[in-house]
């Protein structure tokens, strides 16, 4: 018994015909079965606590007041936030420490995974140590890399000492003005392995056919890559930077396990904050709006970025 | 001849680099392991000892020995992550690869919107999801249960998952699926018997990273489980080494061990992971 | 001691205040709870020293079981959940041996009462407590350090609970105690037990540092100047200073030292404390903060990773003897005991030289006193809406009757604390723990030191936030001592003055 073709979903050589949203809805009606399950876990476990989360942005909850007594005081608590003497001070580490992590992450994943690309004996065997950093897990990073700092008997102050660079071991984690950059490196050391498989994945679409074509033609090792290789990548790339910048923007535990935003502040990035103010404070108020002004800001990047992404799909739809 | 030299000179300089990061990569490793065979007065001396003057096994026989009470704890922690990590990694799967599916290959209503709703999760800061979802985790009555743990991260992993399968099915030529469909087969069946063994690596992939993301978890895991009994490795670790001693050299045993697990799962399956999708790639 | 005729008149009003609001149990258990013998104080507070404490000890003999017989039946058949900071790996044997012990004897005396008891790890029970109850998920009783209560009894949600209602005597309990478990005139909550911290120092290394080996220093001038004096003759930390941001650690280490220089953080130390003034910009708060900064940036005779350490990383430098002195618990002793039997090889001499050589002393005075932290734990039971499946009164009052027994909180305080129902100190077990345990004298005869934080429900913020930040700030140099002690004050102004 032959289906009518409608019912198999249509094929592409059909064109569409311009059709009203609820039509569509009920043609497609099949397809959302598909999403339909992300779509129940999403629901639960992520529209009610955003919800929740901006209802309580609006009110105060200062710590002798119970959560059901909460007063509403409209958008204070944004104003509280914006104009606090720290939030520039932490606006600022969270820039650095986003930018500095996802950029340099990216760039050592894409030398190393060009430095890869080649067969080489061994390569496997290296590869897989390379990738060990980030699949241990950050408290456990953070817990090494804690002793590797430390002020008093860590290896690298006193391999600085040993080797005639300074006279005291050198201050990590105890210093305004180190603390930053020694946490920066934890996170590139833990996340430029993610970028690195990532990009492996897109060098394995740049087609050889083309590399030898452009080699044969005279092109150089930074040319090639320039014009044949990158163009493959970008898709790659930018799922990688977005990805591990919305990661970077919400990284937690290295900063909270290892200095827990000091000393006096130094280390404190917005998510290191906004857990302090809540749980620490006990004004779930102010911190559920630090957390929306953090979404916002987020989310204005990423729609950028997906839009930009989607553009290519539509040839690949039915 | 002046060819050679160019490729010779980029490949020297890619082994240079190579190495040096071989080296940031290796040396806290090596590290932690040399700190775990200390004894505990040897990992408080400065100058430290380069090399432990009298290595010693007793941390990580501590930690393991079932006879006595911590190795009992480790040991049940370590099999709680592997249950929470385990489960999340299946339903993950499960749920990831009909949405990616459908991402790659439909065009609907919202598509655009649900596709970036689904990245939106990862853009709220977590720490703050904790009050909200452990009441929402209360009025379904799963408090102090793994079910809260591996609902809760499902959701963290969906993202990835989702973009990195969505990939591979865009990698996939649609004509596949249209002979599948020509010689009668139904959509659903085209989908499961075509497409999805020839995503087997991006499978694998979203697999590997949503085990690795529920087993390192800390965060929820710690405020949605108070029963010591249910606990998982990280929150388990911290109790071990909670405020009154800082015990490195037996700190570093335990989280040795307890990368142990998914290093070496890493390990054996990045290999198969890395060769399907080289076929995969010369296949397509 | 002094106010017993208010104590019990307040008592009946609150008996009164049960019956209206409570269920008939609730009023039953009131009236079974009015003192059964109304004596007069038994221990005398006014006599406090090691040698008063010596001659009471073992001179009284309780039966527990008997004595909560009274308030609950034994055969009593119900549940009780409690959560509580119990010992951890890291915690003496002999603490283990003694919990152990304390929930088998609980379970042969009441064996009809189901109980699920959870021991939550100290850095992270405030932050459990706070989410189960907003999920109103808590457990029925909990017992919380000294500071923690106050915020939760503020918010309602703890009963009104007072010495009486199991049985005791709200006059055989410090006052200091007391007033911690107070919000609005109504108690909430008994103490288990009462600590004061001591000053520890390596004899040896005073030695070799050209110290009086046998002498602490006696103002905190002498620490700061003997600090320097250790680092510059031996190349090691003098004094384990610790000032890590939004850890309780901090202001329990750092308040005696502001107290003594006649500093505080609200008026805390004056005799009857309405905490509306702050103290932290005074002249004694200053030099307290300019002694610190000396220490730290001045001398660099500490730990230079002092800012994000806490007492737990000085334990390791102090027992391979690279640490000086320090501020730590009564059961210190104890853990350094077994941190040495941990050791092995040439590590084992160090270490046992370590502890032949650990001396307890009175914590420093200073210019206008000596000052310790009125330290413990209170117990508290959750109100019935709040907890999770429901409060169970009976078995709640009958666990917490068993635990702040003078039997049980004499020996559940055994290595680091001491029995917050006075009458422990009265008990054959007091009499064994001065004879074995070291130093005990001279940690209880702190006691009467003691000054407990404020009891507002702003002190945890106040002291695990505002105090640490403020120590950051100068010790990091970000603002000088002057600017930084101004810059706490504020913030505790605005703190308080806000709602």
């Amino acid at each position: 018994m032959t289906e009518a073709l409608s019912d198999r979903g249509p094929l592409p050589t059909m064109t569409a015909r311009p059709e009203g949203l609820l039509r569509q809805i009920v043609r497609h009606r099949h397809d959302y079965l598909y999403v339909l399950p992300s779509l129940i876990v999403m629901l639960i476990v992520i529209a009610y606590p955003i919800y929740y989360t901006i209802e309580l942005s609006f009110y105060r909850t200062p710590p002798n007041l119970q959560m059901r007594d909460k007063i509403w005081t409209g958008l204070d608590n944004y104003g509280t936030v914006l104009s606090s003497a720290s939030f520039r001070a932490v606006t600022l580490n969270t820039l650095i420490w986003t930018v500095a992590s996802t950029g340099i992450a990216f760039v050592l994943g894409v030398c190393a995974a060009l430095s890869l690309h080649r067969e080489f004996a061994g390569r496997g065997m290296l590869r897989a140590l390379l990738l060990i950093p980030y699949v241990v897990s950050a408290v456990a990073a953070s817990y090494v890399w804690k002793w590797l700092y430390h002020s008093d008997f860590g290896v690298f102050g006193a391999m600085s000492v040993a080797v005639g660079l300074t006279d005291r071991p050198i201050n990590f984690i105890d210093n305004i003005y180190t603390v930053l950059p020694s946490l920066i490196v934890v996170n590139i050391w833990r996340e430029f392995s993610f970028a690195m498989i990532m990009i492996m994945a897109g060098l394995q679409t740049v087609p050889e056919q083309l590399l030898r074509a452009a080699q044969v033609d005279g092109a150089n090792a930074w040319q090639r890559f320039w014009h044949v290789t990158a163009p493959h990548l970008a898709g790659v790339s930018m799922v990688t930077v977005l990805l591990l910048m919305v990661a970077n923007f919400n990284s937690f535990i290295i900063p909270w396990i290892m200095t827990g935003g000091g000393p006096a502040g130094a280390s404190d990035i917005w998510i290191t904050q906004i857990y302090q103010i809540a749980f620490g404070r006990q004004r779930w108020g102010v911190a559920s709006a630090y957390a929306v002004i953090l979404f916002i800001v987020l989310m204005g990047l990423g729609y950028f970025y997906v839009k930009a992404l989607t553009r290519g799909d539509r040839g690949r739809a039915e | 001849m002046s060819v050679r030299k160019r490729i010779d000179g980029w490949r020297w300089a890619g082994r240079v680099f190579l190495t040096l990061l071989l080296i940031f990569t290796v040396l806290p490793m090596v590290w932690m392991i040399l700190t775990s065979v200390k004894s505990q007065f040897a990992a408080m001396q400065y100058p430290p000892q380069w090399w432990p003057a009298e290595p010693t096994l007793q941390n990580y026989v501590k930690l393991l020995d079932v006879t006595n009470r911590v190795g009992r704890e480790f040991l049940l922690y370590f099999w709680n992550s592997l249950y929470v990590s385990t489960a999340t990694t299946i339903l993950g799967v499960a749920v990831a690869v009909p949405a990616a599916y459908a991402f790659s290959r439909f065009r609907f209503p919202g598509r655009t919107f649900l596709f970036f709703a689904v990245l939106l999760r990862n853009m709220f800061p977590a720490v703050v999801f904790l009050m909200p979802l452990f009441l929402l985790m209360r009025w379904m009555g799963l408090v102090g249960t793994h079910a809260a743990l591996i609902l809760t991260y499902l959701t963290f992993g969906l993202p990835l998952s989702i973009w990195l399968l969505k990939g591979f099915y865009d990698n996939i030529p649609v004509q596949l699926e249209q002979a599948a469909r020509i010689d009668g087969a139904t959509r659903f069946q085209a989908f499961l018997l075509i497409v999805m063994p020839l995503s087997m690596p991006g499978i694998i992939a979203t697999a590997i990273f949503s085990f690795i993301g529920a087993w390192n978890e800390y965060v929820y895991a710690a405020t949605f489980i108070n029963d010591q009994d249910r606990m998982t490795l990280p929150v388990g670790i911290q109790r071990f080494f909670a405020e009154f001693a800082t015990d490195w050299p037996g700190l570093m045993a335990a989280t040795f061990l307890m990368s142990v697990p998914v290093v070496v799962m890493f390990l054996v399956l990045q290999k198969y992971f890395v060769k399907a999708l080289t076929e995969g790639a010369v296949k397509a | 001691m002094n106010d017993y005729l208010g104590r019990v008149s307040g008592h009946v009003l609150s008996s009164l205040a049960c019956l209206r609001r409570g269920t008939a149990a609730t009023a039953a258990l009131a009236l079974a709870a009015l003192p059964i013998a109304a004596t007069a104080q038994s221990v005398d507070l006014s006599q406090w020293s090691p040698e008063y404490i010596r001659s009471i000890a073992g001179t009284a003999t309780f039966d527990t079981a008997g004595d909560c017989s009274q308030i609950v039946p034994l055969d009593y058949t119900g549940r009780v959940s409690v959560w509580w900071t119990g010992p951890n790996d890291a915690s003496p044997q002999i603490e283990r041996d003694i919990n152990d012990q304390f929930w088998a004897a609980w379970a042969a005396t009441y064996p009809n009462i189901e109980t699920d008891a959870q021991n939550v790890d100290y850095n992270t029970l405030l932050d459990k407590l706070r989410t189960s109850l907003l999920g109103n998920a808590g457990p029925m009783v909990v017992r919380l350090q000294i500071l923690g209560g106050v915020e939760f009894g503020a918010k309602g949600y703890m009963q009104e609970l007072a010495p009486e209602d199991v049985g005791y005597d709200s006059a055989n309990f410090w006052p200091g105690a007391l007033k911690s478990v107070t919000y609005d005139g109504a108690g909430y909550g008994i103490p288990t037990n009462n600590e004061t911290m001591a000053f520890i120092w390596n004899a040896d290394i005073f030695e070799r540092a050209g110290l009086d080996p046998e002498s602490p220093p006696a103002t905190w001038d002498d620490v700061v100047a003997y600090s320097a004096q250790i680092h510059d003759r031996l190349g090691i930390a003098g004094y384990g200073l610790v000032a890590k941001q939004n850890a309780g650690n901090t202001p329990f280490r750092f308040m005696p030292q502001m107290w003594a220089y006649g500093g505080s953080a609200l008026d805390e130390n004056t005799d009857a404390p309405t905490y509306d003034s702050v103290g932290l910009n005074s002249p004694g708060a200053i030099a307290a903060l300019q002694a610190s900064y000396d220490m730290y940036v001045r001398d660099q005779s500490v730990p230079v990773s002092a800012l994000t350490n806490t007492q737990a990383d000085n334990q390791a430098p102090f027992i391979a003897g690279q640490l000086a002195m320090m501020i730590a618990h009564p059961s210190e002793y104890a853990k350094m005991v077994d941190l040495a039997s941990l050791a092995t090889g040439a590590d084992q001499a160090t270490a046992q030289t370590v502890v032949d050589n650990m001396r307890y002393g009175l914590i420093p005075e200073g210019p206008d006193r000596r000052a310790v932290v009125f330290g413990g734990s209170n117990i508290h039971i959750i109100r019935d809406e709040y907890v999770d499946g429901g409060l169970d009164e009976m078995a709640a009052r009958a666990l917490i009757c068993f635990w702040t027994s003078p039997e049980w909180s004499t020996k559940l305080a055994w290595t680091g604390s001491n029995p917050g129902n006075l009458d422990g100190f009265r008990t054959e077990w007091m009499a064994e723990r001065l004879d074995t345990i070291r130093f005990l004298d001279v940690t209880t005869s702190m006691l009467p030191n003691g000054i407990p934080f404020p009891v507002i429900p702003e002190a945890p913020e106040i002291m695990n936030i505002i105090i640490p930040d403020m120590l950051q700030n100068a010790l990091t140099g970000a603002m000088t001592v002057e600017e930084a002690a101004n810059d706490a004050a504020a913030k505790v102004e605005e703190l308080l003055s806000g709602l």
